[in-house]
């Protein structure tokens, strides 16, 4: 009979082992896996950041971290008084640390070298420090919702960090102690430091400490709620300079909120306001509806569309197609829309890459959206075509905007160009998709001149104008959206200026957004004076020449 | 002359033999691997690679000298050292408590020194408790259906749990209990007695598992999943072991669990290592194994005719056998948490010796034929007689 339980019992162990070893031995050993790579990941030592003249964004440093061991360690209150007050912490908080019984646990890691020579000089049995490498990022916010930023284990948790986690991250390297009689540790090391891929960004540093700088100049002076701004080689599509505010140190990334290291440029919506015109604009000429000297009465000052009028800031008299733009009438371009018409609109919408993702390497990129033309709704024709009803990211109106630049082609944005491996092998390398011509090469350039026009005596967009150069963009001024009544709000605007510099050789696409600026609201007002100093300062630190005695700038100077 | 012809006539249990040194060579193996590899688990002073190894082998060869021992002497002088081993035992087991003589670690004070090593009294509890029952059960004084005859021998095991409680070693107190229990229940002991007084115990058990630490445990046992980095970490680390074995195994020396994740990987949760280096088949094996021991044990015993040496046989038996189980159901999460060593195979002298000692017995056993008088299943077959005998008389009178 017991020898019948016995034996039984031993039948159950044999069950049990079938369903432990067995049934669940894909979900255990996966388990497994991740607990040991979690481990790894402690040791390793991740790839260098570049920018693209090979200045790091992002490095390691040596730190030491201290650890105890439960089972050795002296619980008695006094030892741990003294570690707690070295590592400026209270006994009881470190006291909650150290378990009952085990063999390692973390105290603090990372800690600054005064503070673990201090420790180390208490000799507290049962502690030891081990070399960690802890991310570093020299220059501080800079570039920041580039880079992104990792956790204590080195875990990438946003930006470039996360979105090239796997060329970035090394794996291996287990933790050996060596210890002398007394049974402190001599020594710790890495059995075989593995090191991680270096990434060569596209930023330019010094174009990045450009728009930084100015961006918080901007926030200042128009006490705004957030800003974004992003500058792009319109040809290639490589992001020279991006930076949102509010912003974040990613060396201190935990102390910061979440809104604070949102990517706005790409993860938030706004409504583009009148820089959306080009899209009708751009629809009306590619179609041939209209030519650059095509008659427009808005003498009105208003147009009903669907029972609703939609009026303009100023009054115009009779403007041309050209003017529309550059005065930035919203009667003259519903005019332009109700002309093209609803599946004409939301074609080159589309074509120019509205409400689609731009495929930028960069983790929490959103699609926005617009609605396919069944959905609109009878007002909807008088808010399109002025860049309302639409919810758009600033990079995808940049890209379009890169596309009249550039002669008609959609550029994919990106931010890594290389991956370079620790042997200096390349192992990526970023490869231009073939370009998606989306309107003809005639309409992009006529459009350009158009944009032109905008910076002239006259446009919107005067105050972008640069000295010695060209510049081709447009102003938008877009109310946004009350949270609560779900209605535009007449206090908080988007002011926005998008362009690109040189006109007629462009070098530079450049957006500047700002959210909720106070005392003025205009485009024209808050966006294009911080283009025009963008625009300024980065192009003599491209060493861009000068175009002053062209006559046509000439012409512009005589108007 | 005379002994000769009486003992030397069988030939020793060969498969109760070769299921031990396989379990022993496995073990030293597994010793080997897991305590290899210095990690910060293994945290002092002069380890080397074959620290624990060298440590272990040693005990080894002292272990056969015991197993030697064991083998020669008569085993009917077991029963008359019974009574001083108990005491001699007892007297080891209280020296714990003793500075100087005893050691604690990690809390418990369950070893005393013994150069160069420690010694656990614990498990010597275990040989001489199952010697002293057996010699109680098989005297003709001991009747199965007096509570007297009952409680005297739980008494005594009591007074032994009270010092192991103190250490405390709940592995060591649990598995006295299931083997006085075990053994009481063989000798035909009324099952009321052993159901009144484990009853009386449940009070006792409550106020015990309603210990913060160890509700914990329990709870963690339960779902150690819920609570994986603290109070199931262990468990949680040995099914990963297990799993990660598979039907193969990941290969000897190949065991990630023993680097630091699994606590006391060496000691009692080793059945984990040879899972996950030798997978569904290795630990197959060592099932195998343990069980032949036992089937091996209960035939040596139920050959034998002496009453003694048939409880002797048996006890030593189940000791190694329960307390082999018990690591396994503890190792796969089917009991709590509870700190106990696999037969042959975990680190730790003490247990080895005792088991060890325990088989050479079992093969002395083996390989008497004829020993002294009292007929083991002749008493049996009377014991059952008069039982058949007071129920019919009890019928009749209902009747």
């Amino acid at each position: 009979m017991l020898n019948t339980v016995i034996i039984f019992g031993f039948f159950a162990v044999f069950l049990r082992l079938i369903d432990l070893m067995i049934f669940n031995h894909k979900l255990l050993s996966e388990k497994g896996q991740q607990q040991y790579l979690k481990a790894e990941e402690i040791q390793s030592r991740r790839g260098i950041i570049f920018d693209r003249m090979g200045r790091e964004l992002a490095l390691n440093v040596e730190m030491e971290s201290l650890y105890c061991e439960p089972d050795i360690i002296n619980r008695d209150s006094e030892s741990i008084k003294k570690l707690a007050f070295a590592i400026e912490k209270e006994p009881k908080e470190v006291f909650a640390k150290i378990p009952r019984n085990g063999k390692f646990v973390w105290i603090e890691r990372k800690l600054e070298p005064s503070l673990s020579d201090k420790i180390k000089r208490l000799n507290i049995k049962g502690t030891g420090f081990m070399n960690e490498a802890k991310r570093v990022y020299p220059k501080g916010r800079l570039a920041s919702h580039i880079l992104g930023f990792v956790g204590i284990d080195n875990q990438a948790l946003e930006g470039i960090e996360l979105q090239y986690d796997k060329y970035l991250r090394a794996k291996g390297g287990k933790v050996f102690l060596d210890r002398d009689a007394g049974g402190r540790i001599l020594s710790s090391g890495i059995e075989k430091e593995v090191k991680g891929n270096n990434i060569i960004l596209t930023i330019d540093e010094g174009l990045q400490g450009i728009i930084e700088k100015e961006i918080d100049k901007a926030m200042l002076k128009w006490r705004a709620s957030a800003a974004s701004v992003i500058m792009m080689d319109p040809f290639t599509g490589e992001i020279l300079a991006l930076a949102n505010r509010p912003s974040f140190d990613p060396n201190t990334a935990g102390r910061y909120r979440d809104f604070e290291k949102k990517n706005r440029s790409i993860t938030d919506l706004y409504e583009p306001g009148s820089t959306f015109k080009i899209i009708v604009g751009v629809g009306a000429l590619e179609e041939k509806i209209v030519r650059p000297d095509t008659i427009f009465d808005v003498s009105k000052g208003g147009i009903e569309v669907g029972g609703k009028v939609i009026r303009d800031v100023h009054k115009h008299g009779v403007l041309t197609f050209k003017e529309v733009i550059q005065k930035s009438s919203n009667v003259g371009s519903i005019m332009i829309g109700l002309k093209l018409g609803k599946d004409k609109i939301y074609k080159y919408a589309k074509l120019l890459g509205i409400g689609e993702k731009t495929h930028i390497d960069l983790p929490g990129e959103v699609s926005g959206w617009i609605h396919p033309p069944e959905r609109w709704s009878a007002t909807s024709l008088g808010a399109i075509p002025i860049g309302q009803e639409v919810a758009v990211t600033p990079l995808q109106i940049l890209r379009a905007y890169s596309a009249i630049a550039n002669g008609g082609f959609l550029v994919r944005p990106h931010v890594v160009s290389e991956i370079i491996s620790p042997e200096g092998e390349v192992i990526y390398s970023f490869n231009k998709m073939e370009e998606r011509y989306v309107i003809s090469q005639s309409t992009a350039e006529t459009f350009r001149e158009i944009l032109k026009s905008v910076v002239w005596e006259g446009g919107t967009g005067r105050c972008a104008s640069v000295d010695g150069n060209e510049v081709a963009g447009k102003t938008g001024t877009a109310q946004m959206i009350d949270p609560i009544t779900k209605r535009y709000s007449k206090q908080k605007y988007v002011s926005s200026f998008v362009g690109f510099v040189p006109a007629d050789n462009p070098r530079l696409a450049l957006i500047v957004v700002i959210y909720e600026p106070k005392g003025q609201i205009y485009g024209g007002v808050v966006a294009a004076p911080i283009f025009r100093d963008i625009a300024d300062q980065s192009l003599s630190y491209l060493n861009i020449p000068r175009e002053d005695d062209t006559g046509e700038t000439l012409l512009v100077v005589s108007r | 002359m005379k002994d000769l012809q009486l003992y030397n006539t069988n030939p020793y249990d060969k498969l109760l033999l070769l299921s031990t040194l396989a379990l022993i060579a496995f073990g030293a193996l597994m010793i080997y691997s897991s305590t290899s590899v210095i990690t910060p688990a293994h945290g002092r002073k002069g380890i080397t690679e074959f620290f624990y190894f060298k440590r272990h082998l040693f005990t080894i060869l002292i272990g056969f000298g015991f197993m030697y021992i064991t083998y020669r002497v008569r085993p009917i002088y077991f029963k008359k050292i019974a009574i001083p081993f108990l005491v001699f035992s007892f007297i080891l087991l209280i020296l714990v408590f003793l500075p100087g003589i005893g050691v604690s670690s990690g809390g418990a004070k369950r070893w005393i020194r013994l150069w160069p090593s420690t010694l656990q009294p614990s498990e010597l509890v275990k040989l001489s408790m199952v010697i002293f029952l057996a010699r109680y059960l098989s005297d003709s004084d001991y009747k199965t259906d007096t509570f007297m005859s009952f409680i005297k021998p739980v008494l005594v095991m009591l007074i032994f749990q009270v010092v192991i409680i103190k250490q405390p070693d709940f592995g060591a107190a649990m598995s006295l209990v299931f083997l006085t229990f075990s053994m009481l229940f063989l000798s035909g002991t009324r099952i009321r007695y052993l159901l009144s007084l484990t009853l009386l115990a449940l009070p006792v058990l409550y106020k015990l598992m309603m210990e913060p630490y160890r509700l914990r445990r329990i709870v963690s046992f339960l779902d150690p999943w819920k609570d994986s980095q603290n109070s199931g970490f262990q468990l949680v680390q040995s099914f990963i072991a297990f799993g990660s074995g598979g039907i193969s195994g990941v290969g000897i020396g190949g065991s990630k669990q023993k680097l630091s994740y699994l606590p006391e990987s060496h000691t009692d949760f080793i059945f984990s290592i040879v899972g996950e280096e030798f997978g569904f088949i290795g630990v197959s094996i060592v099932l195998i194994l343990f069980l032949l021991i036992l089937i091996r044990g209960i035939s040596i015993a139920n050959r034998a005719k002496d009453m003694f040496i048939h409880y002797l046989a048996m006890g030593l038996s189940l000791m190694i056998s329960l307390q082999a189980l018990i690591n396994f159901a503890v190792a796969t999460g089917m009991v709590p948490t509870k700190g106990l060593p696999l037969p042959f195979i975990s680190y730790g002298g003490s247990s080895l010796l005792v088991n060890m000692a325990a088989v050479g017995i079992l093969l002395n056993i083996s390989r008497r034929r004829d020993e002294e008088e009292p007929l083991y299943k002749q008493r049996l077959i009377a014991r059952r007689k008069a039982r058949r005998i007071i129920e019919t008389r009890k019928q009749g009178s209902n009747e």
